[in-house]
């Protein structure tokens, strides 16, 4: 089995973000990037799907900066066989050239399943994997939780408003990672050593510049600071009280 | 009054536990030269070594590939690294010929200088002292100038990895062979949950333990080893904030006297890194004399007095963090700092000049002398301890040992009271250390008696001061909250000790509930003051603890 695996390069979920001078960017000064934490799970499964095959190969490819060779390089540290970095300045908003530059380079790639993370924490478009999917001309199932695979099948479940969607899909296929799919693996020390003998291909790639623009960033604001209405029992009928008047929650 | 003496209750440092005997597993890594500890001390030995490695290439001098490999607890370098700082640059020069001190990645040089007595309304002015001078240095992040290193060792060829501690060292006979990193994934009982991996073992010809300051492999190799130093090595805790200010500040100030009790040792800083952000510390010997100092609260209360709030007021404290630092000085460093397959770097072995609150520079320096040495080593290909022993030798002959030596008893002066003590050490200083210059004998800090006292409470108001709890969290300690205690405690203890580490902790770890010691672990920031005079600190799943940005 051929698995791709398609990766993006973060801020991460602890870093205090702050608006560039143009208002209209991320200063990056001093931030810290990780891999997108919905791709780990992609990772992960893609992983688990080849070892409990016994053959196959699977590739990472990230769309990004030269710094996202680092993490590309964490896949590679947690199992995963070889890299594609496609390598440009900038990534625009409008998902739609990033899932046709993607699309490009996966189509030669004669994969039997796609993966991606539901959603990239940064922008939050939930967008590129079913683009990608419809670009290449193959189903997509979106926020799985669950999946099997099997007799070139796929069934996955995703977790819909109450209650459990089951998706039967044929191979090859477009999937987007839900968080609890998996527990991702920490790569070992291992893992890391041998990551920085795998193959890493670097392809630059020119994208379109797409339909969308930021106009303006803002941080959202500061929320009110917490109080303390007592401690044990006694305290609840005032919590109860605070939480009907103040925060009218209930 | 009840006394307390902390060594009665302190767990001895578990040596069996840490020092193995075990043949490497099959699946261990090797390398050529372990550095243990991704500080200025050991990056700078990872990255003069390769420096000299690849001279050595382009001489076609025959050494050949030589793998270096750095192992850093933290989850990504830089992030347990906390210091003032005002950096001396002359490590970075000699590391670096070729650059210029504005490729450095210093903040800005430092301008005007002030040294103050406070009392508790008022401060005075003292003239600077020579060995507090800090003309021709810059004001600078310890993090980033840690990320800066490991980003050039990484260009060089070295293995940084991030998020390794080592935890056990590998010893067969009396000679170091590596070390074994902490497993991960075990549950608040030890038991190995679904997530688990278990520790590597890292084999190296040589071993350089550059942990900082009460490094766990070093203590335990030194104790081993029963290696003797002429005093026993005593420490002080830091706790520092980064400010947000409203007010600029362009003048690196150090004050002493309050908050401080007069039998305590200490004293602040406020450093300025941009002209609107301020890194503010508070230093206390952990020899105090009473059980409820804590240093936390002290800077707490500092920040209030007419000489700081100005700055702060109406700013934000945007990151925390405590560290210790030895503070012994000459005769507490070890007698040898090296042996077979081994040599100890930077605050392990205890290269830090008091007076001037300095160590970043003799920690680099060391680790630069350690790589010669280690590069004449595995020319000779032998890195047994007669081939290590001219570490000692260059730094004995260099500026590390003239600084540490010319302020010898400066420190140790200050065990006979905060008078007599500024008294000798301005004496100490006009005479370039000859006046009082023979060894002043001093005990471990823990074999300090200290009067019992109860905990004052703090009243932290959220915007200028803040509780502890507050305090972890703007350190970035996202420690796993089902990670089992990495904290050696001895049972139950009497009230009075656990009330002396609930106030010693500046993290929260320690509290009395029903009249018991309760050890909440994940809080810890691993600055080590429990293990000098309490519990012992165990090195734990890697990525633990803080995660500094620009300490
Ligand atoms: C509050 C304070 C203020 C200071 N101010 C100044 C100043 O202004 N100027 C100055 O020059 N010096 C100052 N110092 C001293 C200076 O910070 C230290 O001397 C210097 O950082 C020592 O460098 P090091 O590499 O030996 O240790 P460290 O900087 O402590 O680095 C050791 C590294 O090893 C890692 N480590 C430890 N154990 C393990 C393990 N078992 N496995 C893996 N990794 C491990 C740690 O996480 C850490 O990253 C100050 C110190 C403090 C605490």
């Amino acid at each position: 089995m051929k698995i791709a695996v398609c990766l993006k390069r973060v801020p991460d979920t602890e870093t205090r973000i702050k608006i560039g001078a143009d208002g209209r960017s991320i200063d990056e000064d001093g931030v810290k990037f990780i891999l997108n934490p919905y791709d780990e799970y992609a990772v992960e499964q893609a992983l688990q799907l080849k070892d409990s095959a016994g053959t196959g190969e699977v590739t990472a490819i990230s769309l990004g900066s030269s710094a996202s060779q680092e993490t590309i390089r964490t896949a590679l540290a947690m199992g995963v066989d070889r890299g594609i970095l496609l390598e440009t300045d900038a990534l625009p908003l409008d998902p739609v050239p990033i899932g046709k530059a993607l699309a490009a380079e996966l189509g030669s790639g004669d994969y039997d399943l796609i993966f991606f993370g539901k959603v990239a924490i940064d922008d939050y478009s939930h967008a590129v994997g079913t683009i990608v999917s419809e670009l290449l001309g193959i189903p997509s199932v979106s926020a799985v939780g669950r999946l099997e695979i099997a007799d070139g099948k796929g069934t996955a479940e995703r977790e819909i408003e109450g209650g459990v969607e089951v998706v039967e899909f044929s191979l090859p296929a477009v999937l987007t990672a839900e968080k609890g799919l998996n527990e991702p693996r920490y790569p070992a020390l291992r893992g890391i050593m041998m990551a920085k003998k795998k193959p890493l291909e670097i392809k630059p790639v020119e994208l379109e510049e797409g339909g969308l623009s930021v106009v303006e960033l803002s941080v959202p604001p500061a929320r009110p600071a917490g109080r303390i209405v007592g401690e044990g029992a006694d305290a609840v009928p005032a919590l109860v009280e605070a939480l009907r008047t103040e925060a009218k929650v209930i | 009054m009840a006394r307390v003496r902390p060594s009665d209750t302190q767990p001895l440092l578990p040596l069996d536990r840490i020092i193995v005997r075990d043949a490497p597993s099959d699946e261990s890594i090797e390398v050529d030269v372990l550095f243990v500890g991704g500080g200025p001390a050991g990056l700078a030995g990872a990255i003069e070594l390769a420096h000299l490695v690849e001279a050595d290439a382009k001489a076609a001098g025959g050494l050949g590939e030589i793998s270096i490999a750095v192992l850093e607890k933290s989850a990504a370098l830089g992030e347990h690294s906390l210091s003032g700082s005002v950096v001396n640059p002359i490590a970075f020069r000699r590391l670096f010929p070729d650059l210029k001190d504005e490729d450095f990645p210093f903040r800005q040089p430092v301008k005007h200088e002030a040294v103050y007595l406070l009392t508790k309304n008022r401060s005075f002015r003292l003239p600077t002292p020579p060995t507090m001078r800090n003309h021709g240095n810059y004001t600078a992040s310890l993090c980033e100038m840690v990320r800066w290193l490991g980003k050039k060792a990484e260009e060089l060829g070295v293995d940084v990895f991030a998020g390794f501690p080592a935890e056990k060292l590998l010893v067969s006979g009396e000679r170091v062979i590596g070390v074994r990193t902490a497993p991960s994934g075990l549950d608040r009982d030890g038991r190995q949950s679904s997530s688990y991996t278990p520790g590597t073992d890292v084999v190296a010809r040589v071993t350089a333990l550059a942990e900082g300051s009460r490094g766990t492999l070093a203590e335990a190799y030194i104790q081993w080893q029963e290696i003797k130093s002429e005093n026993p090595q005593i420490y002080a805790l830091g706790v520092k904030e980064i400010w947000e200010t409203k007010k600029p500040l362009d003048t690196v100030i150090h004050t002493l006297g309050w908050p401080l009790p007069g039998d305590a040792f200490g004293g602040s800083f406020m450093y300025p890194l941009e002209p609107n952000v301020v890194g503010l510390g508070l230093v206390v010997g952990l020899d105090y004399r009473k059980t409820n100092l804590d240093t936390h609260g002290l800077l707490q209360e500092m920040k209030r007095h007419p000489l700081f709030r100005p700055y702060l007021e109406g700013g934000e404290m945007v990151e925390w963090g405590a560290k210790t630092i030895p503070e012994g000085g000459f005769y507490s460093l070890p007698d040898r700092r090296f042996g077979h397959g081994v040599v100890i770097l930077g605050d392990s072995a205890g290269f830090v000049n008091v007076p001037s609150l300095k160590g970043i520079h003799y920690a680099m320096q060391s680790g630069i002398f350690a790589a010669r040495t280690i590069f004449d080593a595995l020319k000779k290909g032998e890195t047994s301890a007669p081939y290590l022993a001219s570490y000692d030798e260059l730094v004995r002959d260099s500026f590390i040992t003239d600084d540490i030596f010319r302020t010898r008893n400066m420190r140790l002066a200050f065990k006979s009271g905060f008078v007599l003590g500024g008294f000798k050490s301005v004496m100490m200083t006009l005479t370039g250390g000859r006046l009082f210059g023979k060894r002043i004998p001093i005990e471990t800090d823990a074999d300090v008696w200290k009067q019992a006292r109860s905990p004052k409470a703090l009243q932290p108001d959220g915007e200028l001061t803040f509780s502890k709890v507050d305090a972890v969290f703007k350190s970035g300690n996202a420690t796993r909250d089902t990670i089992p205690s990495h904290l050696i405690t001895e049972g139950d203890v009497d009230r009075e000790v656990a009330e002396m580490y609930a106030s010693m902790c500046p993290a929260g770890v320690y509290e009395l509930v029903d009249g018991k010691l309760r050890v909440n672990a994940p809080n810890c920031v691993d600055c080590k003051a429990t293990d000098v005079l309490g519990p012992r600190w165990m090195p734990r799943e890697g990525g633990s603890g803080p995660s500094y940005k620009r300490m």
